[in-house]
């Protein structure tokens, strides 16, 4: 995975900064520079990048520093607990329970992933023994419903939607109505996508999670997206409850530093990661092993929860 | 002061921030004229090496009898799909006679979209299901817009991840097979640093998996989503710089009006402001 370059980077950053024998105040500018580069060209929000570069300084104050090798040490879990800090809003996300029935909300920028995702997120929990069901809310994409249907399919998943009706709150009403019946423990619903600079669109989305009142709205977001993808998921999380992020398309070449600014700026975690096109090409999101990949770090026990 | 560029045009992504420098050199050297001195610069810089003009090239081709063939091709959900429909109706608002090819054989929904848009817009649609080798579909859609008198066949493809060999291959093979007039490159304005990447990967794979000699490589791009980015212009202005193909056209909008020609002197205003 491409993530492994961004790593790569930092890395060797870190290590450049190890080779120096003494650590001043230089040493470490050019580290931190260094990694400020780097986060850059991946994407993260500039203004993510600079607090990091702040706090880092703070955290590390060379003069307080007894002389030796404890300076890269504090240096380097200093880096690595920033990151996690960015990825790490502090609060797991909703999870939903099996035989319990939960909502969850799916939302996002056009083409992020979404409907695709839904379909990965019901095969997931389904492989597990979950009786998901997926609603089709949009109803203003060309072909929207029948690819949902034809996703739902293939995965032996019901599927709820509608040719004719323009209303997506009527549609995800009525069919979180029946699959509550129905006694499914994971209603799914898919929204169009849509962005922050038409207010009606977010009006839509509101009024569809007012409706159905998911237990969760899952923000999608693509791994390619660039500096727009902070205003763009603050956005999101200030008309409806964002709780959770996906990422996607992280089979691409894209460093994915638009997951930093969304988890920024939605203050909640990422819980999966779009890896293909397929169903099954969906994993686990877990912060501190993806971080310590970040930094190219094998053994990471020793930065962990100091 | 072409050499003052240079600087950034080895960069993976232009931002503000990149062209600052050469700004403000440009701007000491220029502070005796006017800042119209500079904006014009800029915009001479940004205007792509070659030029394309399409409804031109399409009576061209119908002079002589053959369909002219678009190919849309991009990374997954940039707007391939949306933008050919958007470009099937300004063609129809130029009089031309348009058919759709649906060739993403793979996608869920992918034929169904595409044959929503046909129907709305009232044009043929060629068609032949799932799983079928997208070169074919679009090598018997050309061969149905010949017999039909159509003079413009819009041939949808998948999205593909640019480091995806296989699917590259297969690219590359559809425009081998059909030769087309013109192959539309589609990315999105809110892509970041993989903007670059991503344009030049397709330029790279369509010439390396090629079996012919003399490789057909993108020659325009369609940008899309421009509505979604404000003021964040940075991959759009790579894309036109790095590639030096032109923005034929740039989405900005769900609907099929919200298709617009590149104006080079807002997005150099937006940097300058
Ligand atoms: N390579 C790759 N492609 C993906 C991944 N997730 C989704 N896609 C593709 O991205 C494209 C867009 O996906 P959709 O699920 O239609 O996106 P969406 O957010 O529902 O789009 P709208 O409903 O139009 O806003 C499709 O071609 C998907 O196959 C992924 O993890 N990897
Ligand atoms: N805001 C905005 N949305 C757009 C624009 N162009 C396309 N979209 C939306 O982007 C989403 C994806 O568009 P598609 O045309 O399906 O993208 P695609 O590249 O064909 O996707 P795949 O075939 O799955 O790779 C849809 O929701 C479109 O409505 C645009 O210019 N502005
Ligand atoms: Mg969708
Ligand atoms: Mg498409």
């Amino acid at each position: 995975m491409v993530l492994a370059q961004l790593g790569g980077s930092i890395s060797r950053a870190l290590q450049q900064m190890s080779n120096a024998t003494i650590i001043d105040e230089k040493v470490l500018n050019d580290c931190l520079n260094e990694i400020t580069r780097a986060l850059l060209q991946s994407d993260v929000q500039f203004k993510l990048v600079r607090d990091m570069q702040t706090n880092i300084k703070k955290i590390v104050n060379l003069d307080d520093l007894a002389a030796g090798h404890n300076k890269r040490r504090i240096i380097q879990q200093a880096v690595f607990n920033e990151l996690c800090k960015i990825l790490d809003p502090g609060k797991p996300a909703f999870a939903p329970k099996k035989g319990k029935a939960s909502v969850v909300m799916f939302v996002g920028l056009q083409g992020s992933g979404k409907t695709t995702t839904c379909t990965k997120y019901a095969f997931y929990h389904q492989k597990k023994g979950w009786k998901p069901a997926l609603v089709c809310a949009d109803t203003f994409r060309a072909g929207a419903f029948d690819q949902l249907k034809q996703n739902a399919t293939k995965a032996k998943i019901p599927f709820y939607g509608s040719y004719m009706e323009s209303d997506p709150v009527k549609i995800a009403v009525e069919g979180v109505d029946r699959f509550r019946k129905e006694n499914c423990d994971l209603i799914i619903v898919d929204t169009s996508g849509r962005h922050k600079q038409e207010a009606a669109l977010f009006e839509e989305m509101r009024q569809v999670s007012e409706a159905t009142k998911p237990d969760l709205v899952i923000f999608v977001m693509d791994s390619s997206i660039g500096q727009a993808a902070f205003d763009q998921a603050q956005a999101f999380k200030q008309s409806v409850a964002v709780g959770a992020v996906i990422i996607t398309k992280m089979d691409g070449h894209a460093k994915g530093g638009g997951a930093l600014s969304a988890v920024a700026a939605t203050k909640s975690p990422v819980i999966f990661i779009g890896t293909g096109e397929h169903m099954d090409e969906f994993e686990v999101f877990d912060v501190k092993p993806f971080v310590s990949r970040l930094l190219g770090m094998g053994d990471i026990s020793g930065f962990m929860d100091k | 002061f072409s050499s003052m560029f240079q600087s950034i045009a080895g960069k993976a992504n232009l931002e503000k921030s990149d062209l600052e420098p050469a700004l403000k050199a440009l701007k000491d050297r220029l502070m005796t004229k006017n800042v119209t001195a500079m904006e014009e610069a800029l915009v001479r810089i940004l205007t792509p090496r070659r030029s394309i003009d399409i409804l031109r090239d399409v009576h061209a081709a119908k002079e002589q009898r053959k369909p002219y063939v678009v190919v849309f091709v991009g990374v997954n959900g940039v707007g391939k799909s949306t933008n050919l429909a958007k470009v099937a109706y300004w063609l129809l608002e130029h009089d031309v006679k348009v058919m759709m090819a649906a060739c993403d054989t793979f996608r869920s929904g992918a034929v169904e979209q595409l044959r929503t848009h046909a129907r709305r817009l009232e044009i043929p649609i060629f068609e032949k299901g799932y799983e079928k080798d997208p070169a074919v579909v679009a090598k018997e859609a050309i061969q149905e817009a010949s017999r039909n008198g159509s003079d413009v066949v819009l041939v949808d493809t998948a999205g593909r991840m640019q480091d995806n060999e296989p699917l590259m291959r297969a690219l590359s093979k559809l425009i081998y097979l059909n030769n087309p007039d013109l192959v539309l490159f589609v990315g999105e304005a809110l892509v970041g640093n993989d903007a670059v990447d991503q344009l030049s990967k397709f330029n790279q794979k369509l010439a390396d998996l090629s079996t012919s000699p003399t490789p057909r490589l993108i020659d325009g791009i369609l940008l899309t989503k421009f509505d979604t980015i404000d003021d964040k212009v940075g991959a759009a202005l790579s894309m036109v710089y790095i590639s030096g193909a032109p923005v034929m056209f740039v989405g900005c909008g769900q609907s099929y009006t919200d298709l617009k020609k590149l104006n080079v002197k807002s997005i150099v205003k937006t940097l300058l402001k």
